[in-house]
C-alpha cells in the first residue's frame, strides 16, 4: 500500500515499518550472511593498519584476504536479495513474508550481482575522491532497490533501470546522509551494549574484568573496528528497506497510484 | 495492475504480491516465457566477475596506496 508521496520522512519512515515485520527472520538472515563479509573487511582493513606504509610489501597477505572477501560479498549479495525481496512483500501484504522470499529470480539475482560488483569496483576506485564513493554507494543501494524490476537478463538493462530511478537525485543523497549518521549513532549504541555487557558479566565470579575493560576500550584498534562492523551491519536492514521503498514509491508516482491512494485516503477521512 | 484499471479487493487476485484483474493474470499466465540468450547469460557472468576480480585488485592498492600516505 503507497500511503504517502514520495519524500525522505516517507520512505524512512515506511522502511522502519518494513524492517519491523520482517526482522525475523529475514533481517537475520540478512545480518548472518552479512557478518563474513564484513568480518573479513574488517580483518584487511586490521592487516592494513599492522603493516602501514609497507603494505606494498605484503601483496599476497593482502591480496589473499581480498580475494576471500570478494567470495564472501556474493553470500552477502545472495542474503540482500533474499532480504530485499523480503521487504517489497511485506509491504504489498502488510505481513511478514513466509519461505517465498527465498525464491529470488535468477535474472533479478544475476542483474543485482553485475550491479552490485561494478558499484563496488566504482566504490574503490573512487575512494579517494569522497563524492565518487557517496555516488558508488547510492548506486549500490539503487541496485538493490530496483533488483526485482529485471525480467530479463542483459549487460545494461539493469544499468538503465538505475538511471531511470536516479532521477530523484535530492532524495538519494539525503538518504545516504542520513544513514552516514545512522551508523555513527549506531556505533555509540553498539559501544554502550559492548560495555554494559562487560559490567554486567564483572558480576559473575571469575571473570577477568579488568583485563575485558582494557580490550572493550577505544585504545584497541581491532575493537573499533569490530564496532564499526556491528554498526553497519545493524543498519544495513534500514538501508535495503529503505532502497526497496524509494524504487516502489518513485514507481507509484510515474502511473498515479500514489495519488490514487492518497485520494482514496481523503475520502476514507471525509 | 498493470492494466491500471481500478477493482475491489474480491475481483482481484493476488500473485507474486501483486494484484492483477483476471484479463491480465490470464495473459501473464498465456505469455510465453522468453528464454534469455546465452549469450547475454554468458556476458553477465563474465563482466560480474570481472568487476569482482578486479575490485578486490583495487581493494588492496587502494588500502596500500592510503596506508602509505600514514
Amino acid at each position: 500500500m503507497i500511503r504517502t508521496p514520495l519524500s525522505t520522512t516517507s520512505v524512512l519512515d515506511e522502511a522502519c515499518d518494513a524492517v519491523s515485520m520482517t526482522a525475523s527472520p529475514w533481517a537475520a538472515l540478512m545480518i548472518l550472511t552479512a557478518l563474513p563479509y564484513r568480518f573479513l573487511q574488517a580483518m584487511f582493513l586490521d592487516q592494513l593498519f599492522e603493516v602501514g606504509a609497507e603494505a606494498s610489501h605484503y601483496g599476497n597477505l593482502l591480496g589473499l584476504t581480498a580475494n576471500i572477501t570478494v567470495v564472501a560479498i556474493l553470500v552477502a549479495l545472495w542474503g540482500r536479495a533474499v532480504y530485499s525481496r523480503a521487504c517489497r512483500l511485506a509491504i504489498t501484504r502488510s505481513e511478514t513474508p513466509g519461505r517465498e522470499a527465498l525464491r529470488v529470480p535468477l535474472v533479478a539475482l544475476a542483474s543485482y550481482i553485475l550491479t552490485s560488483s561494478t558499484a563496488m569496483l566504482l566504490g574503490y576506485v573512487s575512494l579517494f575522491t569522497v563524492i565518487g564513493f557517496l555516488a558508488a554507494i547510492i548506486f549500490s543501494g539503487l541496485a538493490i532497490g530496483t533488483m526485482e524490476l529485471n525480467e530479463s537478463v542483459s549487460l545494461t538493462a539493469p544499468f538503465r533501470l538505475l538511471f531511470h530511478y536516479a532521477k530523484t537525485m535530492r532524495i538519494l543523497i539525503a538518504l545516504a546522509l542520513v544513514f552516514f549518521c545512522a551508523v555513527f549513532v549506531a556505533l555509540v549504541n553498539v559501544a554502550a551494549a559492548f560495555q554494559l555487557g562487560a559490567w554486567l558479566a564483572s558480576a559473575i565470579g571469575g571473570f577477568d574484568a579488568p583485563r575485558w575493560n582494557v580490550l572493550f576500550s577505544p585504545g584497541n584498534r581491532r575493537f573499533l573496528l569490530m564496532l564499526f562492523t556491528g554498526a553497519i551491519v545493524l543498519v544495513e536492514p534500514f538501508w535495503v528497506a529503505a532502497h526497496v521503498i524509494y524504487v516502489r514509491k518513485a514507481g507509484a508516482a510515474e502511473n498515479g497510484d500514489d495519488l490514487r491512494a492518497w485520494f482514496e485516503e481523503l475520502q476514507r477521512a471525509s | 495492475m498493470s492494466c491500471t484499471k481500478m477493482l475491489c479487493q474480491e475481483c482481484a487476485t493476488q500473485w507474486d504480491g501483486i494484484w492483477h484483474c483476471a484479463p491480465c493474470l490470464g495473459a501473464k499466465r498465456g505469455k510465453k516465457t522468453r528464454r534469455a540468450p546465452v549469450l547475454s547469460w554468458l556476458s553477465v557472468i563474465i563482466v560480474s566477475l570481472a568487476c569482482l576480480y578486479l575490485g578486490a585488485r583495487v581493494m588492496v592498492w587502494t588500502g596500500a596506496v592510503i596506508a602509505g600516505l600514514f
